[in-house]
């Protein structure tokens, strides 16, 4: 631990913030439940790297769908936003609030451009015929993805609700600076939960050429 | 969401805070490089194994960049980092054991179609 948090050590028998040691609870508990949705994804593509079939009947691979440009541009939008958060929350402890509102209000910003990317992805998808129904890739994409996605429009909420909440007056002081901590930490585990996904649902499959799943591909399909 | 013990920042806390923003510019700018150098990896003419220990490792490099410095894990109590770490120690092990579960080598796929 460091002078700088010995300095501010919370009145409690930990030495933490209640409000700080659950919220790194909750996300310890939800990292497993991530690690569940991420782990049967990556499952069910060793299992199936055939991908899906279309409406037409004919077979389908997940890198005829997948654009690394958009998924690019939304991974640096991410990151970006949760760089921004960190200058959010550093303002908070100095007790910059207009510092504060500008950079929480760029992360809101951010995650709205993320979400909008995503449901260009999911719209773009479903209309070249990946659905959640038609194939076990389709379920284990959409829920997978889409709960993080919920995860960030949750996110984004309480980010708003931040956002206006410091025009009240109320917003500042240790509990103040304390409140924009726990919500940084939520949306830098947002953070993280996406640099994984980026790399084991989308980078590996652009390994080879049928993705690093296509090595379990019977000779005919491919 | 009260201001219930309110305190005016010290000189050294102030300074404490000057030095994380600096490391804070640094670290995003550093996230945006590596994230870069995975999309052009994926384009080399390189193993497929070679690729995807170097992408996972950057993975991981990046993952742990960002619950250090950005969520403070380096600066606040150790105990912190131990409840994260069990969360994600579970999170790998439920994957090990689902691998070792249903390994595709010993499964007949044709029970889910």
């Amino acid at each position: 631990m460091s002078d700088h948090a010995a300095a501010h050590e919370a009145p409690t028998s930990t030495g933490i913030d209640h409000k700080k040691l659950i919220m790194w609870l909750f996300l310890a508990s939800d990292c497993m439940f991530f690690g569940t949705l991420i782990s049967t994804h990556l499952l069910y593509r060793k299992l199936f790297p055939a991908g899906f079939t279309d409406a037409e009947g004919h077979q389908r691979f997940i890198q005829d769908l997948f654009s690394i440009e958009l998924t690019s541009f939304s991974t640096f939008i991410l990151l970006m936003s949760s760089f921004l958060m960190a200058l959010a929350v550093s303002a908070m402890h100095k007790g910059q609030l207009k510092s504060f509102r500008r950079n929480v209000l760029g992360v809101i910003i951010f995650g709205l451009i993320f979400l909008g990317c995503q449901v260009f992805e999911f719209t773009h998808f479903y209309h070249k015929g990946l659905t959640i129904q038609n194939s076990v890739l389709g379920s284990t994409f959409y829920v997978l993805t889409g709960t993080h996605g919920t995860h960030v429009a949750i996110g984004v909420l309480w980010l708003i609700l931040l956002y206006f909440y410091s025009f009240t007056g109320k917003l500042g002081g240790h509990m103040g600076a304390l409140d924009v901590e726990v919500a940084g930490l939520y949306w830098h585990f947002v953070d993280i939960v996406w640099i994984i996904i980026f790399t084991a649902v989308y980078l590996v499959e652009y390994l080879g050429p049928y993705g690093i799943w296509g090595s379990g591909l019977p000779a005919v399909v491919k | 969401m009260s201001s219930s013990h309110e305190a005016a920042p010290s000189k050294a806390f102030l300074a404490e805070e000057v030095r994380r923003y600096h490391h804070f510019i640094v670290l995003a700018l550093w996230l945006a490089v590596v994230t870069g150098a995975e999309i052009v990896l994926i384009y080399l003419p390189l193993p497929t194994a070679v690729i995807f220990t170097v992408l996972t490792l950057m993975s991981a490099g990046k993952f742990f960049a960002v619950i250090l410095w950005f969520m403070h894990l380096i600066y606040d109590k150790r105990l912190l980092f131990w409840c994260f770490l069990a969360g994600l120690v579970l999170a790998f092990a439920t994957y090990a054991a689902l691998l070792c579960l249903f390994s595709a080598d010993r499964i007949d796929t044709r029970w889910f179609a």
